[in-house]
């Protein structure tokens, strides 16, 4: 993806929150350090808290100009509460979460809602999130209200929005319920436009539509993203549409990153062997490619993020774990450039987890022997 | 799983006489707009211990054929044609004698098992009912029968987990136990609906796996509905491609997925991210799929078809024979372009 000229003047300026006032082009948009989100469990008549959820354990990551970071992960994995957390949707038990210059996560609430011009959000199911009680045109136009854009000036923004995204201006009277699928998430991203941002997280957008209708919506995506110079965090369980979005991929399983890399060096030689056993897990649409497939099938459920394994999460699911993997929890290490892995024994490039399952001398149970 | 399907898909039982051979099935639901075809003119046969993959989107048809195989539709709903399953035409029985034949000849596995089990009993009775209702055993048999069951289907130590109510079970255990209790009484004819949709990827492969293993050890055949070409390229014997309510395409796994003779089918595959990378731009499938109560005039498909011309709007294409039993329901096939080898 190409790099955005620094000294391009922001589209709109009144919307711009000035946070990324001397930010130099290749300095990350948005650095999340450590980030912890714990949700209590309560219990009793008197609502004491008896346990936590740790949904977010440690989470850093950086997010550049004008590039798709995916985040993949199975149910639970705590993929869509990081991406809630960033925009303080929820707030955060502890990290910070700095976007541009500034820490969100320190901001006032008036603060807070001038960031939000800049930092917007795409929700999964596209029934839930649009009012069914208003027109489309106030669901496009509320943000520029609520941000005091004169009226006028709103309608014709609104016009030029749903244009955009491949809907007719005149739609703008009709109400959610007239709309399909897939034309409701288009007016999820004209909304999430509205004020101009410079970054949208993207909660699974694409999962609640149809094959056919998924594309038109990824290459919407794909248009805006250039159009309005957008860094998108993209959120998904399917890995074959994170491959085709992101530029770079972080996976996480039971609210730790498990692994990061640019999304070719991550799809084809994942050092995790979690990483792995995903991407061996997922059918692909090509029956001789499904027939030439040795296919490793991991063992068990993802524990409960209640109650978390000790030392690495992964390591009651891990064919290849050793003792230490239960007691020690394995640093986020890079192992090459821009290749980070949270695991004691990282594959090699090129080398499968299971000629190291078989070099341990252990049995793993593979698909169609 | 892969080395059994290559077998399967050359060389099990084409000649072999149909399990289920269903003609002209059409299915239409009164409503207070009209009546709604939700499966118009629907012609197959599975063979016994074959799997067949249906294919399509929400609002295509799918799920509602195989409700109206097993008679599970709602009152409103009107229903013709023919359903021969092993020489009994399912739709003339009475309710009675239906009974008999659901749940012991034909199992159906659903999406969601939390809503399929009875939350109030527990796992191991609800699948000693499922036996009992067919077969004249004792209760205590019939729970030694479904702990074994259990077992089979991979739930870990089988003789507790019986004693324990859905809601103890995680997601993939809940679909076990529905797999268990669709091959509780060794059905010659499984109809798998979504039936990994709700689940997690590594776990739907645990599934999967499991459904092939007992659909080998009892030689059932399955009727897999699915709307992701993944797991039908990595299970299915055959293929049909169902769209707004009528069957598109039929064929081989093969020959759906390398030498497709129509457009739909065509554009699907085109319209899907893939895991390698291969394709740098999708391409979509323009426009909406059309409303079942107000469908467009001649072929259906035509509103967002790369190869419509004005001859399609003029009827509705017949399922014409491309070779052997791959049948495509196009009026245009002579000018589909060559496949393009975007796989492998």
């Amino acid at each position: 993806m190409t790099v955005v000229d620094p000294g391009a003047p922001a589209a709109d300026s009144k919307f711009d929150s000035g946070a990324l006032a001397g930010l130099s082009a290749d300095e990350p948009i948005l650095q999340v350090r450590d980030l912890v989100m714990e949700f209590p469990i309560r219990a009793g008549v008197f609502r004491r808290q008896v346990g936590s959820v740790q949904a977010v354990t440690g989470v850093s990551l950086d997010l550049y100009r004008h590039e798709t970071l995916g985040v993949v992960g199975e149910s639970g994995c705590g993929k869509s509460t990081l991406g809630r957390s960033l925009l303080r949707l929820i707030e955060p038990t502890s990290g910070t979460v700095t976007f541009g210059t500034e820490d969100v996560t320190a901001a006032s609430k008036k603060r807070l809602r001038e960031l939000r011009n800049d930092l917007q959000m795409v929700f999964q199911d596209p029934y839930a999130s649009l009012n069914p009680r208003l027109p489309i045109r106030d669901i496009v136009g509320e943000p520029m209200q609520i941000h005091g854009v004169p009226r006028k000036e709103a309608r014709q923004r609104v016009g030029e929005l749903l244009k955009r995204v491949g809907l007719l201006p005149e739609h703008g009277n009709r109400y959610p319920h007239e709309f399909s699928g897939g034309q409701r998430q288009r007016i999820g991203i004209a909304r999430s436009l509205a004020l101009r941002p410079k970054v949208i997280v993207l909660d699974e957008p694409v999962s609640a539509l149809d094959v056919s209708i998924q594309a038109q919506v990824l290459n919407l995506l794909d248009e805006i993203q250039d159009e309005y110079q957008l860094s998108f965090i993209f959120i998904a369980h399917d890995l074959s549409v994170v491959r085709h979005t992101s530029d770079r991929v972080a996976v996480m399983y039971l609210g730790r990153l498990a692994e990061l890399s640019d999304r070719h060096r991550l799809y084809d030689e994942p050092a995790h062997p979690y990483t792995q056993s995903l991407l061996s897990a997922v059918p692909v649409a090509d029956p001789r490619r499904e027939r030439a497939r040795k296919r490793i099938i991991l063992q068990g459920d993802v524990p409960s993020p209640a109650n978390p394994p000790s030392g690495c999460r992964f390591h009651t699911r891990c064919p290849i774990a050793q003792d230490v993997c239960k007691h020690e929890t394995p640093e986020f290490r890079e192992i090459a450039a821009g290749h980070r892995v949270a695991c004691h024994f990282a594959l090699e490039p090129g080398e499968t987890l299971l000629e190291r399952t078989q070099q341990l001398g252990r049995k793993v149970d593979i698909a169609g022997d | 799983m892969s080395d059994t399907l290559a077998v399967g898909a050359t060389g099990t039982s084409t000649t072999q006489a149909p399990l289920l051979k269903v003609d002209d099935l059409t299915v239409g639901f009164r409503t207070d707009a009209g009546t709604v075809k939700a499966v118009t003119d629907v012609s197959f046969e599975i063979r016994p211990g074959e799997v067949l993959a249906v294919v399509g989107e929400s609002g295509s048809g799918k799920s509602v054929t195989a409700l109206a195989l097993m008679r599970l539709h709602p009152r409103n709903t009107d229903i013709t044609g023919d359903v021969v399953f092993d020489g009994i035409d399912l739709l003339e029985l009475t309710d009675a004698q239906m009974r008999s034949i659901r749940g012991r000849d034909i199992a159906m596995i659903f999406q969601d098992p939390m809503t399929a089990l009875n939350p109030v009993f527990t796992v191991g009775e609800q699948i000693a009912e499922a036996i009992r209702i067919h077969n004249d055993v004792s209760k205590k048999a019939a729970w030694s029968r479904a702990v074994d069951l259990l077992q089979l289907v991979g739930v870990p130590e089988p003789k507790r987990r019986a004693s324990q109510h859905p809601h103890e079970y995680s997601g993939g255990m809940r679909q076990r136990a529905m797999i268990a209790m669709a091959i509780s009484n060794d059905p010659k004819l499984l109809i798998a609906d979504e039936p990994t949709t709700a689940l997690d990827v590594t776990v739907q492969a645990q599934v999967m796996e499991v459904l092939h293993d007992v659909q080998e050890a009892t030689g059932s055949a399955m009727m897999l509905i699915t709307h992701d070409l993944g797991l039908v390229a990595g299970s299915a014997d055959r293929v049909q491609v169902m769209y707004a309510s009528r069957l598109m395409e039929t064929g081989d796994l093969d020959d759906i997925f390398y030498e497709s003779a129509n457009p739909y089918t065509r554009a699907l595959l085109e319209s899907i991210p893939d895991l390698e990378g291969v394709k740098d731009t999708l391409e979509p499938i323009p426009g909406n799929p059309p409303s079942l109560l107000n469908p467009p005039a001649g072929c259906a498909f035509r509103p967002r078809c790369f190869l419509a011309a004005a001859e399609c709007a003029e009827q509705v294409p017949g399922l014409v024979t491309v070779e052997g039993h791959h049948a495509s329901r196009c009026l245009r096939i002579s000018e589909m372009p060559a496949p393009v080898e975007v796989r492998s």
